[in-house]
């Protein structure tokens, strides 16, 4: 049973590897995040050094509010641009390039394909965000931000992350052709993003769903420090859907083909 | 336990609406080699799509080795590999990368993976490039790499899809060698539309039109049924008078240009040593005198066309 799941995982984790597309997203994802990172620090500095003249004394901003989330916050745009170039090959390319008949015909479930494709993506995701929110922990270094905070925002992050994969795996089965994936996943995570921009306009109950809907509303509370089973349900409730979708496509799909 | 690896039964699928296959029934038994002929369209490629289980039915049953492919679908797929159109390859995996990880989805046990490669290699020719990227590989190198994925877990039913389509002549005859050979401990069914690799590589033969099956046969039968309509076609350096061949027994039917003529016998009679003999008796001049092989094919075009 899982043994299928763990041998496609690997293999899609690999394959990611060994294309140029990976290394040169994450490079490129890198160096924005360490530039940013730069220019909060030092706009930290100069609001310390302000608050300390106009009578803040020896205490300290909190650093981690003020440099770690907003820092967490653009990876998770960043992410948002640029995962739906990894996620639209997961099944796409599939069936584009033709490799999709020698795993329909292998005896493993619509299931097993999706969780393995799933979990090759998931441990791709692990492996760029830690990366990614190195810079978050060089702070030990020279200050004292409040390792708990980082801690619920790098979950955040991943939360974040694990569901746009998710969503991007179900676009990537609805088509052969990777490009619409992409647009089709960008279109459905920034829709997510932005669900509650709309929201004052629509009246309250509607505004209460899209609140709900928004997707930076749940992973606001995690850069404060927040785990809650509401937020929590929120991603796993996201990432099942998605899953869900790709597997049923799977499934009709050779009903319909 | 049956000897029917492939039982097809009933079995229609449309596209949108479209009746693709109509009703049809196929059988193969253990350790032959099917070939499955028709026209381009005539619904090969959904019927082995069917088989390797891409596409689902929409009416009738198909049974793999005694299982139903809808009622235990992953079942029933242990049983089976498949090499489709193109050949399913990952273009960034070594040769034997790719076999190792369709060894292991297609539940060879993980201290036999490494044996079952090395042996699926052994066989379609590709220990020499075990160690490079599929991408990098020729077309018919590659050809074979979809054959040895198809092969790799010693599945009892093996399908391929117009396996030599896009070879050289020296590929092609491996390909073929590595066909005849696969028969006996697998049941094969493969589909063409070129006629000689039938007569080389199968013993049944299914002709498809349509959507149906319009011949179900032996190799033996069907080339039974063709020697009978054999004709010969003869050249001479001084033609006869037509009607002096006419008047030799056991000719059937005696057509010419004054250059090349063709000769058909009767079912029953044997006229071409007469023929021979007196054409050396008359000083006819005999240049030419070759059996025609092309009826076989005659066969099919013309069971395709009644169809319509």
């Amino acid at each position: 049973m899982l043994r299928p799941i763990v041998t496609i995982a690997l293999r899609e984790w690999r394959s990611m590897f060994l294309s140029p597309l990976a290394w040169t997203l994450i490079g490129v994802l890198f160096a924005i995040v360490s530039y940013m990172f730069v220019g909060a620090i030092s706009r930290y500095h100069e609001q310390q050094f302000a608050y300390g003249s106009f009578g803040g004394g020896a205490s300290q901003l909190p650093l981690t509010d003020m440099v770690v989330a907003p820092m967490f916050g653009n990876v998770a745009v960043l992410l948002l641009l640029v995962l739906p170039l990894i996620t639209m090959r997961l099944l796409a390319d599939e069936k584009r390039h033709g490799s999709w008949p020698a795993l329909a015909s292998s005896p493993i479930t619509a299931g097993q394909i999706v969780l393995g494709k799933y979990g090759g993506l998931l441990l791709f995701l692990m492996m760029s965000v830690g990366l990614l929110s190195l810079p978050a922990w060089l702070l030990f270094g020279f200050g004292h931000p409040d390792g708990g905070q980082i801690l619920s925002g790098l979950i955040g992050l991943l939360l974040v992350s694990a569901t746009f994969g998710a969503i991007g795996l179900a676009a990537s089965s609805a088509t052969d052709n990777p490009m619409v994936a992409a647009i089709t996943t960008f279109g459905m995570l920034l829709l997510l993003w932005i669900a509650s921009w709309t929201g004052e306009a629509a009246g309250d109950r509607i505004e209460k769903i899209l609140s709900y809907l928004s997707l930076i509303n749940h992973y606001e509370n995690f850069l404060k420090g927040v785990i809650s089973s509401a937020d929590l349900s929120y991603f796993l409730l996201c990432s099942a859907a998605g899953l869900l979708y790709a597997r049923q496509r799977l499934v009709t799909e050779r009903i319909s083909a | 336990m049956s000897d029917l690896m492939i039982e097809i039964t009933q079995l229609s699928r449309f596209y949108d609406r479209k009746k693709v296959l109509d009703q049809i029934n196929l059988e193969v038994k253990r350790g032959e080699v099917m070939g499955f002929l028709g026209p381009n369209g005539a619904g090969k490629t959904t019927t082995l799509r069917i088989l390797a289980g891409l596409l689902a039915p929409n009416e009738g049953s198909v049974r793999i080795a005694g299982i139903d492919i809808m009622e235990q679908p992953v079942a029933a797929r242990t049983k089976i590999g498949f090499l489709p159109e193109s050949p399913p390859l990952y273009d960034e995996m070594t040769v034997r990368e790719y076999l190792v990880y369709l060894a292991q989805l297609r539940q060879v046990p993980s201290q036999q993976v490494n044996q079952a490669v090395d042996r699926a290699m052994d066989r379609c020719g590709l220990t020499a490039v075990a160690n490079r990227l599929l991408r990098n590989l020729s077309k018919g190198y590659r050809q074979r790499c979809g054959i040895a994925q198809a092969i790799v877990h010693s599945p009892e039913v093996v399908i391929l899809d117009e396996p030599t389509v896009g070879l050289d002549p020296i590929q092609i005859r491996e390909i073929r060698g590595l066909i005849r050979e696969l028969g006996g401990d697998h049941s094969v069914i493969l589909s063409t539309h070129i006629l000689p690799e039938v007569q080389m590589t199968c013993n049944r033969v299914a002709l498809i039109h349509n959507g149906r099956i319009v011949l179900q046969d032996s190799l033996e039968g069907l080339e039974r049924h063709a020697r009978r309509e054999r004709g010969y076609r003869i050249c001479w350096e001084h033609p006869p008078d037509e009607a002096l061949l006419r008047g030799i027994a056991g000719i059937a039917e005696v057509s010419g240009d004054g250059t090349v003529w063709s000769v058909i016998p009767l079912a029953s009679a044997d006229p071409i040593p007469e023929l021979v003999r007196q054409s050396v008796a008359h000083g006819w001049g005999l240049r030419e005198l070759t059996p025609v092989t092309q009826s076989l094919e005659e066969i099919f075009v013309r069971l395709a066309t009644q169809e319509n």
